[in-house]
């Protein structure tokens, strides 16, 4: 017998593959870097011309506020009717897109199908097409957000619905239930919370989106500050970015507090908790003697506690707003159905894509956006790390460090990433470098919240194991936490490609480089063969980033 | 498409004609199993986890198809039977799961209620969808079960033992012939366990009903049980009558090798059990 013990980790079929990966990473971020021509020398420079950009805008002046506030609404109404539209499809679809649910795998690989392809398209390239379609106008904003948006409602009400417990769902099968009949009453319920989470969670999105799509000339605030810039105008068009972004960060906190009263287990017993407060244990109360009420009576309607009170509210003052939307928006429904058929005939013009006209233009566009995503993703990694850390809860002890990253990252993260492209791009000039800087900084902002998630959810327990063998803090957070960590870290990595991929492919219609330019051109001169071209490039790129992702992950979740 | 017509009074109620399973994983979960069981018996089904107690169980209600064999519930070949007939026979058989298929978001009535819906027509969502009429029966069972004063109380607020009660009360919702319990008391402490399992069969006795039960405790099918199955790599290799049966017997089908040696006696064993 030979005693060979192994001193350096075996090249499993695994470990091969991660570092194939790396490399491969490693690699295009290099080319990505010397393809678009990035310098730190150049890196710098455009910050301070960020800087005195910004030193321009100030002070804001608020001499168009009616403007900016009636703008500012429409944004709203946009965001509101655009999420009601994906909602109302996605619903139906869902059930399509649901291993548990779905009839057959024709409807389920449709249903799929559908919902990958309008998430593959970004929403400003939707409306940029509608508004050749339907005008300058909300309308084109309002299809191109609910389109775009069922990619990710449908997405995630299908996976609500397939992360269901299975085991009520045969309990009424097995009581002679029919199929839709066990679906609805025992998968729908426990799925219906994750959806209205999503519903709020996609307004928020789509509250941001709205705000640029004006860019395009579909409606909203976008409209507005693309003017200003354009006539140099940079005190007003600072007023009405700082209007927009207020509304927005009100948008995300009131969101935020609805979503976590749908989702968070609010007690669901009546029995009043130690250290609630005085209007809580009088609510608490209440809700007890109306459930008491209700059995003693056998009441055979469910009681109006203060839950189910707020639920019916919520849903007037949903109704209410969408009543007004409806009302108030500038959208021409019924004579914008003379333009359906212009509408058709672009979409018949889209296939079959023309590649040969723009080919040069294409792979280079293409290139571009490709080379944009890697580098935005590596750069935004490194200032992600060190903010994710500060931000962290277990990691930095001190409360007013992590509370004050967090809090900063908040904000920041409330600026949609196209205004900071546009802004870039005013005062460093046209090309690639701009857009990129602006993609690094957003994803930082938004990495260092899944990074700070992430660490915070790290098993405490080694962590004291290591620091109980005398470990320095640095050791510690080496030792354990980034063991624990790195799945979810490369996971993120990859969900924040993917995510960069698709910005990058509408930089370009700001003048951030990438595709998006050649694609805002060719739908300006009704190259509508060239504009499919594109959009079917992008798809593929997407998808095929979407497939490597999946893998990488599959690759990580094995054992060995 | 059933050979025979779906009769209610059909006896014996259950038929199990040399059935097998096997799992597309290749599990041979059942194998070649014979079972008769007349209208209004207690049978106990035993055997060690991964003897196929849970897959038999599954056959009679159709949520599992044997590989071969048949499988005749009230007259009806549920082992071939369509979608259609599989629900009019599921509409009259109860069954009770190891951890209560309870939706935890959902009232305990709704949850009583959703056991009327092989009766009814569309698909449901929420208390006020079900007819004012099955509200009132779903209060009667969740009082016979003693938690009617939580009715509006979410599921998942209740304690275990309560849990397997609205679950319970969910099956008589069906006014079921037969009810199928899949270890129904195993995930419960040892008070509501006995509370559980004493529910279900003073109602099983109230209503005439024909009860199969899968259990792990022994001691506890031996206490009520009118006929003792046991059941090794899904084969039958115990059949008898609770009455006289020896602990030794029943040890057997667990295979298990009596640590101390000592005997058991023939005393322990309970001998009170009246056969209808």
């Amino acid at each position: 017998m030979v005693d060979q013990r192994r001193l350096s980790p075996p090249f499993t079929a695994r470990n091969v593959k991660l570092l194939i990966v790396f490399v491969g990473y490693i690699c295009a971020t290099v080319w990505s870097w010397l393809y678009i021509h990035m310098s730190f020398g150049g890196l710098f420079g455009g910050i301070s011309d960020v800087l005195n950009l910004l030193a321009r805008m100030l002070p804001p002046d608020f001499y168009q506020l009616s403007g900016i506030i009636s703008a500012t609404i429409e944004t709203l109404w946009m965001a509101l009717l655009g999420t009601t539209i994906a909602v109302l499809i996605s619903f139906p679809l869902s059930f399509g897109a649901a291993k548990n649910t779905t009839p057959n795998a024709f409807v389920f690989a449709l249903c799929r199908g559908i919902i990958t392809l309008t998430r593959a398209i970004p929403d400003l390239i939707f409306a940029a097409i509608f508004v050749r379609a339907f005008g300058i106008g909300p309308l084109a904003g309002i299809l191109a957000l609910g389109l775009h948006s069922i990619g990710m409602i449908g997405k995630m009400f299908a996976d609500a619905l397939e992360n269901a417990d299975a085991m009520p769902r045969e309990a009424s099968e097995s009581t002679g239930a029919s199929k839709w009949q066990a679906i609805f009453s025992s998968i729908l319920p426990q799925a219906t919370p994750t959806m209205i989470g999503t519903a709020l969670y996609r307004l928020d999105i789509n509250v941001r989106a709205s705000a640029v799509l004006g860019l395009v000339g579909a409606g909203g605030i976008g409209f507005i500050i693309q003017s200003a810039l354009r006539s140099l105008d940079y005190p007003s068009a600072l007023a009405a970015v700082s209007v927009i972004f207020i509304v927005i960060l009100a948008i995300e906190f009131f969101s935020s507090r609805v979503r976590a009263s749908i989702l968070g287990e609010r007690s669901a017993s009546v029995v009043v908790v130690r250290g609630q407060s005085d209007r809580a244990v009088r609510r608490t109360r209440k809700d007890r003697t109306l459930l008491v009420d209700a059995v003693t009576m056998r009441s055979l309607v469910p009681p109006m506690t203060s839950d189910r009170k707020s639920r019916i509210i919520s849903v007037w003052v949903y109704v209410i707003m969408l009543a007004v939307a409806l009302g108030t928006i500038n959208m021409p429904i019924f004579s914008s159905f003379a333009y359906f058929d212009d509408a058709w005939r672009i979409v018949t013009q889209l296939v079959p894509p023309d590649f040969s006209t723009a080919r040069s233009e294409l792979i280079t566009g293409m290139s571009e956006s490709i080379a944009i995503a890697f580098i935005s993703t590596t750069l935004g990694l490194f200032i992600a790390i060190p903010l994710g850390l500060l931000s962290s809860r277990n990691i930095v002890v001190r409360k007013v460090v992590f509370v004050g990253t967090r809090s900063m990252l908040v904000v920041l993260r409330g600026i949609p990433e196209l205004i900071i492209a546009v802004l870039f791009v005013s005062a460093m000039g046209l090309g690639p470098v701009p857009g990129t800087l602006a993609l690094t900084l957003v994803t930082a902002f938004f990495m260092s919240k899944l990074i700070a998630d992430t660490f915070e959810e790290v098993d405490p327990s080694p962590r004291e194991a290591i620091f109980a063998t005398g470990a320095t803090r640095i050791q510690e957070l080496f030792g354990s936490v980034l063991p624990q960590a790195m799945p979810a870290l490369v996971s993120q990595i990859l969900y924040m490609l993917d995510v960069n991929l698709r910005s990058s492919t509408v930089l370009g219609i700001v003048g951030g480089g990438g595709i998006g330019f050649l694609l805002l051109g060719s739908i300006r001169v009704f190259e509508f063969g060239t504009t499919g071209a594109v959009v079917l490039s992008i798809f593929v790129v997407v998808y095929a980033i979407e497939l490597i992702g999946s893998w990488v992950r599959g690759v990580l979740e094995k054992a060995n | 498409m059933s050979l025979n017509r779906f009769n209610q009074q059909a006896d014996p109620i259950v038929r199990l004609s040399d059935i097998s399973k096997r799992f597309p994983n290749g599990t041979l979960a059942l194998d070649q199993v014979n079972l008769e069981i007349p209208r209004g018996q207690l049978l106990c089904l035993i055997g060690l986890s991964g003897s196929g107690k849970s897959t038999l169980l599954r056959h009679v209600n159709g949520l599992h198809k044997p590989t071969s064999g048949s499988v005749d519930v009230m007259g009806m070949r549920v082992s071939d039977a369509s979608n259609k007939d599989l629900r009019e026979v599921r509409r009259h058989v109860g069954f009770v799961f190891q951890q209560f298929g309870l939706i935890n978001r959902a009232t305990c009535l709704e949850n009583v209620l959703s056991g009327s819906l092989g009766r009814l027509n569309w698909p449901r969502f929420g208390v006020r969808s079900y007819p004012k009429q099955l509200r009132r029966l779903a209060f009667d069972h969740l009082d016979r079960v003693g938690l009617a004063d939580q009715a509006y109380q979410r599921a998942d607020t209740l304690s275990g033992g309560q849990m397997q009660r609205v679950a319970i009360a969910r099956s008589l919702m069906q006014e079921p012939q037969m009810l199928l319990a899949d270890e129904p008391v195993a995930s419960l402490d040892p008070e509501s366990s006995g509370q559980v399992l004493e529910l279900l069969l003073k109602i099983a006795k109230e209503e005439n009903m024909t009860v199969i039960c899968t259990l792990h405790q022994v001691e506890l099918a031996m206490g009520w049980a009118h006929r003792i199955v046991g059941l090794r790599s899904g084969k039958v290799v115990l059949d008898r009558s609770a009455i006289g049966l020896d602990q030794r017997d029943v040890m057997d089908v667990y295979q298990r090798v009596d640590v101390t040696g000592a005997p058991t006696s023939g005393e322990d064993v309970p001998t009170s059990i009246s056969n209808s």
